[in-house]
């Protein structure tokens, strides 16, 4: 017997599924950002930085995506957004069926932004869509500047990469122009901001992109 | 690991097709797969080996998997390169002006039957 032929992507039910949340967020006017990180990027804290100023002008909520803990998703609960956490149960990223099960805790029509933060990992959120209209990539100053390199799937898929605790550069031998050639050789087009939660660093840039995003 | 999460797509996909197409058992899948993928071929066929007696259909299906190097045209140059270490810049000019050709895919080309 000849070989059957697909021609398929693998994750075609995966994307499926984006496509049909996507459609609700549009429909709802919801702007959905996808953040993903390594662990220990900063991820959670910038999210707190953000929230407080937001959701004095916008109606926001957070999906939080843990593999076992529920210690993020707590400090989110903190800033008084709504917050919804999805266990994995030991899987290393989310994937679209969770999110579309995760909506049923909001209402949609009622939000402007919603944050998914992905668990913490560069490589496995990268092939799963959940939907969004935003990727971004958190890289902090304390890894290192060839990430982009090692996790080009990543950075290939994202809309921008934030650098992170910028406040400790003289501390380490990060080269931030060699982390920015090296994120432009994965993505010509990326996006690229400077940051850091302690001081506050180009945190004005950030909200400027979060609130240009979900304004359309 | 979501390599596991794709074998287990992988063998979805291929018992479906395999029974609609009342085959007998599947005796190997094709795979293409890009460099740019984000996929690990020797944890993706760990993966696949740990759970394909769940179903007959493909107790016994090898995986073919065919990377696929990441591959770019230059508009500059309007050359087509193999994109290595800087995936997506132009080996000849250094240029970000590029277009990806291939080396994305996740894809099941096909697969045999007995
Ligand atoms: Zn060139």
């Amino acid at each position: 017997m000849d070989p059957i032929k697909l021609k398929k992507k693998i994750l075609t039910r995966n994307d499926h599924i984006a496509a049909e949340i996507r459609d609700r967020f549009r429909s709802s006017g919801v702007s959905v950002i996808n953040m993903v990180s390594s662990p220990g990027s900063g991820k959670t804290s910038l999210l707190e930085k953000t929230l407080g100023p937001l959701s004095t002008e916008l109606a926001v909520g957070v999906i939080e995506g843990d593999i076992l803990t529920e210690n993020d998703a707590r400090r989110i609960a903190m800033t008084g957004v709504p917050v919804h956490q999805i266990n994995t149960g030991g899987a290393c990223h989310l994937e679209a069926a969770m999110i579309r099960d995760a909506l049923a805790h909001f209402d949609l029509d009622a939000l402007d932004l919603l944050f998914i933060e992905n668990v913490g990992n560069l490589v496995c959120p990268s092939a799963f869509d959940l939907g969004e209209g935003a990727r971004v990539t958190i890289i902090s100053v304390t890894e290192g500047d060839d990430k982009p390199l090692k996790y080009p799937a990543m950075f290939h898929t994202s809309d921008l990469m934030v650098i992170n605790k910028m406040d400790l550069l003289p501390f380490t031998d990060f080269s931030v122009d060699s982390v920015i050639e090296n994120a432009r050789s994965a993505n010509p087009s990326i996006n690229i901001l400077q940051t850091s939660c302690r001081t506050g660093k180009g945190l004005d840039g950030w909200m400027e992109f979060v609130r240009s995003f979900a304004a359309g | 690991m979501h390599e596991l999460s794709i074998a287990m797509e992988i063998l979805d996909i291929v018992e479906r097709e395999a029974s609609d197409h009342g085959a007998g058992r599947v005796i190997n899948i094709r795979l293409r797969i890009g460099d740019l993928s984000g996929v690990e071929t020797e944890s993706l066929r760990f993966c696949f080996e740990a759970i394909r007696g769940e179903k007959d259909a493909t107790r016994d299906a090898d995986l073919i998997i065919m990377r696929v190097p990441v591959r770019i045209r230059c508009a500059p140059c309007a050359g087509e390169f193999e994109g290595e270490g800087h995936l997506l810049r132009c080996p000849s000019c250094g240029g970000l002006e590029t277009e990806l050709l291939e080396g994305d895919e996740l894809n099941i080309l096909d697969f045999e039957v007995e």
